[in-house]
């Protein structure tokens, strides 16, 4: 049962189209990166995906329905989004930061049930935030503060999690920590998962599906394995790559202009895809 | 973990309550003329009319009253507007409600149709339309522009008020002194005695305003995370914003028709709350309801008796004694949450 099913799905912010005709389906339970160059429309397929934004052509559905035909609050408990992560302009606390998960599944006004503050515990605890639960957002560190965005989208308890970019300005350390948590999240509670990244490297490892986007309407979709290759990444992105195989996943080192002419390394290293 | 649950937001409510009560009684006791509160309570032994003490106290209490409904509405107005633009410099004038009263005002005065229109003068009156008509051309010409996004409302309001502003000064320069004497005055934010029965129907409507405006505030926290997040976790922002906006302009245009224009209030009430407090709207709003009524009672009655036998503006004594008090707050608070890290 595919959980999300995107069908000749066409978007365009002026005459220049974005996407255009694309169709892909992530059945529930996987994994998905979304990977392609600056501008090929991922970000922009994000919010559409969670009708942030209305497609000119095509459709998107989430769970059977038209996206567009939830009402927001129901989609929001369908659908939890993490963007890059911002300082608010007001200073609100972590703890209360995530408790807006709970906004969703709220009437008029409400306060957090037990129930709600159970998730919301639960949440700071697997992202390890829940020692600065009671400090602002302002006095944490970019990568913690991405952590408190995730924590939020944990405890909004949706089958799916959208993620833009989740690790762009972390370490080596607070990345793998973070795929480390979104696989976890995908195999203990079944989660489906899209990111965002430019990460081919952590989408070869954590992610069993991918979508590249090339930005000439054109695409790749299907097993991560088989779409990652090094000619699929020279001709998105227009970058020579060597691969190497460690374990059962295959990295992808992109090559300089110099360092692409001596054609070093490539011939040693199994190149796959050549 | 510490979240805020009906115990805690009633018990804060209370003690506010309280504090704006003890102010509110004892503002309406001081005054250039003494009066005994027992004299004035045991009304039973004299003719109605004839308890001068009795008399006083309700002219004062009336008074105190409408500086707190006129507060209230300021104060809450001002948590509004900050969250749904975003924008901490945010007070219930930014999107042109202040120069459209203005204009309002200063029409009634020039055109001079003096006396009363349906229950309230026609200044109030005048000053009440300018005001909502202002609000629903810088919404219309935010939402012509770009669908209402937060800077091209921002942007409406500062052109419209430019306009207004520049509409005003015409006006004023053309009118004669004693028209230009009722409309600076008017301009400056006075609060006066007002009929009982206008007092009743105000504060009904700035009440229920409060009201309206608190059933939205679990969403308004969202939306101060901007228009995207929030329909992420939720939230119909449209309708939120609009709901917000309108009853957000409308006590406020309430409060100015009532008052004039009484500067800082709404900008420094939800501030002051907000550092106390924090930012979630739940206890915001209805705090800075109350502290914002505590606040321009004691500001008008400062006003009323500081250069007896004459009357100060309540809006100077709000600027003169709002800024440096909101700048000791903010220096202390600062310090504090910095010795706590």
């Amino acid at each position: 049962m595919n959980i999300i099913q995107v069908e000749n799905l066409s978007f365009s912010y002026t005459r220049q189209p974005i996407l255009q005709n694309l169709t892909f389906a992530v059945p529930g339970g996987v994994f998905l990166a979304i990977a392609g160059p600056n501008g090929a429309g991922k970000t922009t397929l994000l919010s559409l995906l969670c009708g942030l934004l209305k497609p000119k052509a095509g459709s998107v559905t989430i769970d059977a329905a038209n996206v567009n035909s939830y009402s927001v609050k129901r989609l929001a408990q369908k659908i939890a989004l993490v963007r890059q992560e911002f300082v608010p302009v007001f200073d609100f606390t972590v703890a209360e930061v995530v408790a807006m998960a709970r906004t969703p599944y709220s009437n008029i006004l409400s306060f957090e049930t037990q129930a709600d503050m159970r998730i919301i515990a639960d949440a700071l605890e697997v992202t390890d935030t829940a020692k600065f639960a009671r400090r602002t957002l302002r006095e944490l560190s970019g990568g913690e503060r991405q952590r408190v965005f995730i924590a939020r989208a944990l405890a909004q308890d949706t089958p799916i999690l959208l993620l833009d970019e989740p690790t762009s300005f972390l370490d080596f350390r607070h990345q793998i920590a973070v795929y480390d948590l979104l696989k976890n999240m995908q195999q203990e509670k079944d989660k489906t998962i899209v990111t965002v990244t430019h990460d081919i490297n952590l989408a070869a490892q954590y992610c069993d599906q991918t979508l590249l986007l090339a930005g000439d309407n054109a695409y790749y979709t299907g097993r991560t394995q088989a779409i990652l290759s090094c000619r699929n990444i020279e001709e998105v992105f227009g970058v020579k790559t060597v691969a190497l195989d460690v374990g059962q996943h295959t990295f992808f080192f992109p090559l300089g202009k110099r360092a692409a002419a001596r054609e070093i390394g490539g011939a040693n290293m199994n190149p796959a895809g050549y | 973990m510490e979240f805020l649950t009906p115990k805690k937001l009633i018990l804060k409510v209370v003690t506010c309550l309280l504090l704006l009560l003890v102010v509110m009684a004892a503002c309406s006791l001081v005054g250039t003329q003494k009066i005994s509160l027992a004299k004035a309570l045991s009304r039973g032994d004299r003719p109605p009319g004839q308890n001068i003490d009795y008399e006083i106290l309700l002219i004062r209490f009336r008074r105190v009253v409408l500086a707190a409904i006129v507060g209230a509405a300021l104060a809450c107005s001002g948590v509004v507007l900050q969250a749904i633009l975003r924008n901490p410099l945010a007070d219930p004038y930014i999107l042109g409600i202040s120069s459209g009263a203005g204009l309002g005002a200063i029409v009634a005065v020039l055109s001079g149709m003096g006396g009363r229109l349906w229950g309230g003068s026609t200044i109030s009156v005048f000053a009440f339309g300018g005001a909502l008509f202002t609000v629903w051309l810088v919404w219309f010409i935010g939402h012509v522009a770009s669908r209402g996004q937060v800077t091209s409302l921002l942007l409406a309001g500062v052109v419209v008020n430019a306009f207004f502003s520049a509409l005003i000064m015409f006006l004023t320069s053309v009118a004669r002194s004693d028209q230009l004497r009722t409309t600076v005055h008017w301009l400056m934010g006075n609060i006066t005695e007002k009929d009982p029965m206008v007092l009743r129907v105000s504060a009904v409507c700035i009440l229920g305003g409060i009201a309206a405006l608190f059933t939205i505030s679990r969403r308004l926290n969202a939306l101060t995370f901007g228009e995207e997040e929030a329909q992420a976790l939720g939230v119909n922002t449209s309708v939120t914003r609009l709901v917000a906006f309108g009853f957000a302009a409308f006590i406020t245009a309430v409060a100015v028709s009532l008052s004039g224009l009484i500067g800082f209030v709404g900008l420094i009430v939800p501030h002051a709350v907000r550092l106390v407090v924090g930012p979630d709207h739940r206890q915001l709003l209805p705090l800075s309801a109350l502290i914002g009524a505590a606040f321009l009672v004691l500001a008008d009655t400062i006003a009323r008796i500081i250069v007896a036998p004459a009357q100060l503006p309540a809006g100077v004594i709000t600027a003169i004694a709002g800024g440096p008090f909101f700048l000791i707050l903010l220096a202390k608070y600062t310090r504090k949450v910095a010795l706590l890290k």
